[in-house]
């Protein structure tokens, strides 16, 4: 699954993510996380490790890729 | 009384656009991280949770800190910060306000920030508690049809009831 929330800016992309961790609660979480907001280079693993999920940074260039797995 | 510690509280009581961003942005990154988040309104703060936002602007007068770019026009014009070339006076000439409160959301929606309607309404969503002071909602003349759906209506001990003793801030 891929979620792609480039040129959304804080709090958005951790709010869209969240919402869709809601939706898909107890089942497989395998994401490819796109973003551009630098911010996310850090919050987006501070609120996955908060969330018990694992979070790691793919590419870091204009867009930022992350996977995300439960 | 909530003795739960993993609560965010912030007491809002500025009527600025600008400030009202700040408290919507951790409300609801907070929420969104399981907190159980407390918003009290007050003062000029209810602004904020009024359904006609048309008041909600912001004025580089008296605010030293904000910075004022064009958001259109050529990058060299883009760099001039004109609350540094401008001096101070120039901001209470009629239509500056508004002139500013424009920019400033043009430039909030070219970064890609949403609207404080949206974000607002997201916090609510997100579980977000809303406490507009009913004290300053009856000096200041407004009723409780003003304000958004899903905003209580109480008084300060409420807010002091419903929130932890360490976990408090003033915006």
């Amino acid at each position: 699954m891929e979620l792609n929330f480039v040129g959304l800016v804080c709090p958005m992309p951790i709010i869209k993510l969240k919402k869709y961790l809601v939706e898909n609660k107890d089942q497989i979480i395998n994401v490819e996380l796109l973003i551009s907001d630098k911010s996310g280079l850090k919050d987006i693993p501070a609120f996955c490790e908060q969330s018990g999920l694992s979070c790691k940074l793919m590419a870091n260039e204009n867009v930022i890729r992350f996977k995300i797995q439960n | 009384m909530q003795e739960d510690t993993n609560q965010l509280s912030v007491i809002h009581s500025k009527g600025s656009l600008d400030w009202a961003y700040p408290t919507f942005i951790l409300a609801s990154t907070a929420a969104a991280m399981e907190k159980d988040v407390e918003l009290f309104f007050t003062f000029y703060g209810l602004k904020a949770v009024l359904k006609d936002t048309t008041h909600l602007k912001v004025s580089p007068l008296g605010n030293p800190g904000m910075v004022v770019n064009s958001p259109v026009g050529p990058a060299w014009l883009k760099k001039i910060d004109w609350n540094v070339v401008l001096p101070g006076l120039v901001w209470t000439l009629p239509g500056m306000s508004k002139l500013a409160t424009w920019g400033f959301k043009k430039t909030l929606a070219m970064q890609g920030q949403v609207s404080v309607e949206e974000l607002r309404s997201l916090c609510l969503e997100l579980g977000v508690k809303m406490t507009v002071c009913q004290m300053t909602m009856e000096m200041m003349g407004y009723k409780e049809a003003d304000f958004i759906e899903g905003v209580q209506f109480a008084g300060a001990a409420t807010y002091f009831a419903n929130t932890p003793k360490n976990q408090s801030l003033y915006i």
